[in-house]
């Protein structure tokens, strides 16, 4: 059971990162990444009941209000604000997109069946949708124009880093991951401000023209 | 074959009197496909014929005609269509042709049966050969009937050149297998172990180009769209229905079968070839508006369904699982026999609609149910059968590809096996485009407003017309309906084959279609038929309450007609524009207005697609070849006494190699 | 005649029968849910009972320039839904025709249907017929191959492409999950989506005529027409969403034809059911109608996630 639901979860949200692959408007993307961090929640916890691991719960606990409410609540505030609604033309059409992610994420999960089976024999499954989230989300810092995604990439990456984490180790200790989270935390609202600025200065917020600040 | 080539001399003959020669030339025509189909159903029930027509003494060569189960089957496709077509012609071709070309065309149409027939049955390379380039000139000959019309010589002209460049390719690689094996009967030369190493893989893909180009397939394809168009009617079923089949029937006898054990990457390609054909080939019918051009876009998708079975086949026996590569070849044999028919009938329907209007164009066309009713059903029916659709007999042999494919899949290793689901889902797309284009094509033409006076007062074909094309269409159904029966003669086909063997536990029942173990998958179309025929009794029980009100269409207050009408320009825009990375379109949007540019008088809009292959493949290539021809220019100066110095040289060298042989 | 086949034959025509019963009932509880979370009272449940039965009571009217086939599209889309129904596992882990045909069938049967409506909205001239058309036909050209990734996904895991067979051999496996199914079933969902019509693809409840897919398509009809289309989409609906609950949640279904067990069976397929009502209900509810041109993304993501199902789950 416990395994379902491990695999179900991960799934999801390799799912979720494929969707912020596959459309463009903001509101959308974040509410997947609200998502996608819930399914986090639900991974860790699953894996504190089954491992009997209390600090993990506070971990879930943690995932699910900041990463599940508050950031894609602050983060949609800052969309409002600004008005901008959806992804310009990125770099690269959808469907290119996707192709390039989906062989990212056979290579993700090729490299994931190397890893050593965990106790539960679904480990490589964590892992491998962990590494595929990793690429996916890098690739979208590469290929997306606007601030707002790329700081969702950058969250994204950030989940599939915890969610690896999760798969090999049942969690790091608890001192690292609330730091991680605070440190998450202040990083989204450090960008909110700087999507700000970017949009007070140029009108946009196009990152691919900040090239235009050099001398 | 002597009844073939009786009527052809009839025909000449004739000359004078056209309605006796067609009579003559397509009676005799009819009689001779009629004894190909005796021959090949004995051959099929009974064993391989062989024998010899004819022997050169001073060389001592034979030139010998042996008809194997493979043959047999080719020879079955060909003369079940070729007695319809037949029929047809000898109603189209009083109103297409003019009397004085009749003679002419009556005499190309039965050397060119009679050729495909001799290449179908040829025993040795020699014979193989000169049926083959006979097939090919009497086909460029009946291509080029209206040779008045410049794109017509245009046409025949191209399929003449990539018809030769491709028979280079087999001579090429025929003379090396020859020369290898000491012998030019085929049972020598395609014994499969006459050459080893990279020779293999480099005859391969000659004799791939050579026969690639006789089945249309992409990039081998330009001349098709060409020439189907171009020829009569009749002659376009012909040559869609049975010459692209010679190509398919060299794939097989020589690629796939005669060259040994088949490599994986030779499956693996010719998957890739035909996956290529059946999605661009769809593509680039959807664009089409001209009926025939559509079809013969439509015969290089068709083209490739066929390699797709052949290659999963192909790629299975490679790798040793002989049941699966029999899955395969059957699929792409069934397939070969039901693109036959369907085309056959589609080319045949579009010929009725060209006669009786005048015009190829779709967009010129409309309303025609009500003048031609039957010519709509069938052309209904045609179309159902080209989508795949159940139950008729375009599903049962796209089901059996996909479970070539699927089967593969699930029995093959390593990584080789993902190119398996990718070409089911590309089949799967070709087949629903299939659908979007024939719902354009026959939605476009045949119903709602006509759309041009040619339209308005068209009426139907005469009865000898439609009874071939009512024979094709009753075949595709049947054959719909009984596919084992179909796949049991297949099978005798398959026990022929080297490196297949027939699935241990499939069912060999007339109605049923189960590849390999009975609970992967099977189907009885029959019985979805039945239960269709049940809804559709159901259906209209439902609805019987009350009779209909018959009224205009209401057009929002305006008046609805021909002008406001859905084309089929507009009916495929939405996936030019999706498919734009491929297709490439270009439009050119003119508005003539006088007063004011949002109240047009006139609004002329020209679209087209870039021939992507035409341009980038060809164009560099000819290019190429007409510079090399210019430097050469260089050699062939013109003066007698350099061509005299190079026989000098060349008669010196050769002794001189010759001497230092010794 | 043997004595299955007789069985076989009565099972159909119950199946068949019950789901055209229930079928305006999911499209009822979809609007309801719908109108509830835009606080609205909403149509009552049953509306749709009552369309039909009204629609089926009232005069056809027809337009003259339309032929035969035109008076055939909705007979054939009726007939085709039905007899689809036949093919797929309900309420036993046994399609009632499963003889006939798996997966190919199915999916072939329902393109026969969309091939003849098409065929027929191009038959009154009226613009909007053959735009409806048009879209339609494109739609289901990207959809297909998206479809029948996630349904070959699940056919090869369970070893076999009948669907009877199929869902006996997932049951035989037991309740695990390999994460390629979470990846199909999304795919399959998006693909649900846009066959049966619904936001982000197409609006049923619009009737502005630019924005329209299926319901352009079909405008022309009226009367005892338009309700069998408007029953065989329903029905359509429903087969679909039955086919996710058994590919993806097969518990449940009878293994055997007594009564008791058909009985349990009803009522968890109807929450499976429910549950799929409430995820359609809330994709439609909080998502805009995409662009005609942004579909292919969509549909694009759903083909990549089918691909993706096969290869994470075979490599």
């Amino acid at each position: 059971m416990s395994n379902n639901l491990l695999v179900l979860s991960a799934a999801g949200m390799l799912v979720t990162a494929f969707l912020m692959v596959g459309q463009k408007a903001l509101f959308t993307a974040i509410r997947l990444y609200g998502a996608q961090s819930w399914l986090l929640g639900v991974v860790a916890v699953t894996i504190a009941l089954a491992d009997d691991r209390p600090p993990l719960f506070v971990t879930a606990a943690l995932t699910a209000g900041l990463k599940g409410l508050l950031i894609p609540w602050f983060l949609m505030r800052v969309v409002d604000r600004i008005g901008i609604r959806r992804e310009i033309e990125p770099f690269l059409n959808v469907p290119a997109s996707l192709l390039i992610c989906l062989a990212l994420t056979v290579v993700g999960y090729r490299v994931s069946t190397g890893f050593p089976e965990g106790a539960r024999g679904v480990a490589h499954h964590v892992i491998g949708v962990g590494l595929s989230m990793l690429l996916i989300g890098l690739f979208l810092m590469v290929t997306r124009k606007k601030a707002v995604t790329q700081i969702l990439a950058l969250l994204t990456v950030e989940n599939a880093v915890f969610l690896i984490a999760l798969g090999i180790t049942s969690g790091m200790p608890l001192v690292v991951e609330l730091g991680i989270s605070f440190d998450v935390l202040l990083a989204v609202l450090v960008l909110g401000i700087l999507v700000h600025r970017i949009v007070d200065r140029f009108e946009s917020m196009d990152v691919s023209r900040l090239s235009q600040l050099k001398g | 074959m002597a009844v073939y080539l009786t009527a052809a001399a009839a025909s000449l003959v004739l000359a004078r009197r056209p309605r006796l020669c067609r009579v003559a030339a397509f009676g005799g025509a009819i009689l001779g496909s009629a004894l190909v189909v005796a021959l090949a159903v004995s051959v099929l029930a009974g064993g391989p014929v062989s024998g010899r027509l004819g022997a050169h003494a001073a060389s001592g060569m034979t030139f010998g005609y042996a008809v194997t189960p493979l043959a047999a089957w080719f020879l079955l496709v060909l003369g079940l269509v070729a007695v319809p077509v037949a029929l047809y012609s000898i109603g189209y071709l009083a109103h297409a042709v003019p009397g004085a070309k009749t003679a002419m065309v009556g005499a190309s149409f039965n050397v060119l049966l009679a050729a495909v027939a001799l290449v179908f049955a040829a025993a040795d390379v020699v014979t193989f050969l000169f049926a083959w380039e006979v097939m090919t000139l009497s086909t460029a000959a009946l291509v080029a009937t209206e040779h008045e019309i410049r794109s017509t010589r245009r046409a025949a002209y191209m399929y003449l050149v990539m018809s030769h460049v491709g028979t280079g390719a087999l001579l090429a690689g025929f003379l090396v297998l020859a020369s290898a094996s000491g012998s030019l009967s085929f049972e020598a030369v395609l014994a499969g172990n006459v050459v080893s190493g990279w020779w293999r893989d480099a005859l391969f893909v000659l004799f791939f180009l050579g026969f690639g180009v006789k089945a249309g397939v992409i990039p081998l394809h330009v001349w098709l769209p060409e020439a189907h168009p171009a020829a009569p009617s009749s002659i376009s079923a012909l040559m869609s229905a049975v010459l692209i089949k010679a190509g398919i029937y060299g794939l097989f006898r020589v690629c796939a079968f005669g060259l040994g054990v088949p490599d994986v990457n030779w499956g693996l390609a010719v998957m890739a070839v035909g996956a290529l054909s059946a999605i661009l080939g769809v593509l680039y019918a959807l664009a089409q508006s001209d009926v025939k051009r559509l079809l013969a876009y439509s015969t290089i998708e068709n083209a490739g369904i066929i390699l797709l079975g052949l290659g999963a086949g192909m790629t299975a026996s490679a790798l040793g699982h002989r049941e699966l590569a029999a899955i395969g070849i059957a699929a792409s044999l069934f397939h070969v026999l039901n693109h036959a028919l369907f085309k056959g009938l589609l080319f045949l329907s579009a010929g009725s609609v060209v006669m009786a209007t005048g015009t190829r164009h779709i967009e010129e066309l409309g309303g025609l149910i009500r003048g031609m009713p039957w010519t709509a059903l069938f052309f209904l029916v045609g179309a159902l059968a080209v989508s795949g659709l159940p139950p008729l007999n375009g599903f049962a042999s796209e089901w059996l590809t996909f479970q070539a494919l699927l089967m593969g899949f699930a029995s093959l290793p390593g990584v080789t096996r993902m190119s398996f689901p990718l070409a089911g889902a590309l089949l799967a797309m070709t087949s629903a485009l299939v659908a979007a284009c024939f719902v354009k094509a026959f939605g476009t033409a045949f119903l709602a407003f006509p759309r041009g006076r040619a339209a308005t007062d068209a009426h139907e074909s005469p009865a000898v017309m439609l009874v071939p094309q009512g024979l094709l269409a009753a075949l595709c159904i049947g054959v719909g309906l009984f596919p084992g029966a179909v796949l049991r003669t297949i099978g005798t086909v398959m026990v022929s084959l080297p490196g297949l063997r027939l699935p241990r536990d499939a069912p060999q029942a007339t109605f049923t279609m189960a590849p390999g173990p009975a609970g992967f998958d099977h189907v009885v179309p029959l019985a979805l038929g039945l239960t269709l025929m049940a809804g559709l009794l159901g259906a209209a029980l439902l609805a019987a309450a009350r009779a209909a009100r018959r009224v205009p269409t209401w057009g929002c207050g305006g008046e609805l007609g021909a002008a406001t009408e859905y084309t089929g320009t507009a009916f495929s825009k939405p996936l030019m524009m999706i498919f734009k990375t491929v297709l490439r379109p270009t439009r050119e949007v003119e508005a003539l207005a006088d007063v004011s540019p949002y109240f047009p008088r006139e609004v002329r809009y020209r679209t087209a697609i870039e021939p992507v292959f035409e341009r980038y493949l060809y164009g560099p290539l000819t290019s190429g070849v007409l510079g090399a021809a210019n430097r050469l220019k260089v050699v062939q100066a013109g003066s007698l006494h350099a061509y005299l110095a190079y026989v000098l040289v060349l008669g010196v060298g050769l002794l001189i190699w010759l001497g230092g042989k010794r | 005649m043997t004595e299955g086949a007789l069985a076989a034959i009565g099972l159909a025509v119950l199946q068949a029968a019950g789901m055209l019963a229930l079928a305006p009932l999911l499209r009822g509880l979809i609007k309801k849910m719908k109108a509830a979370l835009q606080t609205r009272q909403g149509p009552p449940l049953l509306q749709v009972y009552y369309d039909l039965a009204k629609w089926l009571r009232k005069e056809p009217v027809r337009s003259d320039t339309a032929s035969w086939l035109y008076v055939a599209g909705p007979r054939m889309y009726f007939a085709t839904s039905v007899a689809a129904t036949t093919l797929v596992p309900v309420w036993m882990a046994a399609a009632p025709l499963e003889a006939a045909g798996g997966v190919l069938a199915l999916v072939g049967i329902l393109a026969l249907g969309r091939f003849f409506l098409a065929t027929a909205a191009l038959d009154t001239g009226s613009p909007f017929g053959g735009m409806g058309a048009s879209r339609e036909m494109t739609i289901a050209a990207l959809a297909e191959p998206a479809l029948m990734l996630g349904l070959f996904t699940a056919a090869l895991s369970a070893g076999s492409l009948n669907l009877g067979a199929l869902v006996r051999g997932l049951l035989d496996r037991g309740a695990t999950f390999h994460p390629s199914d979470i990846l199909a079933l999304a795919g399959l969902f998006i693909v649900v989506i846009a066959e049966t019509g619904r936001v982000p693809v197409d609006n049923p409840a619009t009737h502005l005529e630019l924005t329209m897919i299926h319901e352009a398509m079909v405008l022309e009809y009226s009367g005892p027409d338009l309700a069998l289309v408007e029953w065989a989409s329903a029905v359509k609906e429903l087969l679909y969403l039955t086919l996710l609950a058994d590919l993806f949640a097969p518990i449940g279904l009878a293994t055997s034809a007594s009564p008791e067990l058909i009985l349990l069976a009803v009522p968890i397929w109807a929450s499976k059911i429910f549950l799929l009502a409430v995820a359609v209900t809330l994709v439609e509810s909080t998502n805009a109608k995409l662009r005609l041109f942004r579909v292919p993304d969509l549909m694009a993501v759903s083909l990549g996630l089918g691909f993706l199902a096969l290869a994470i789950r075979f490599l």
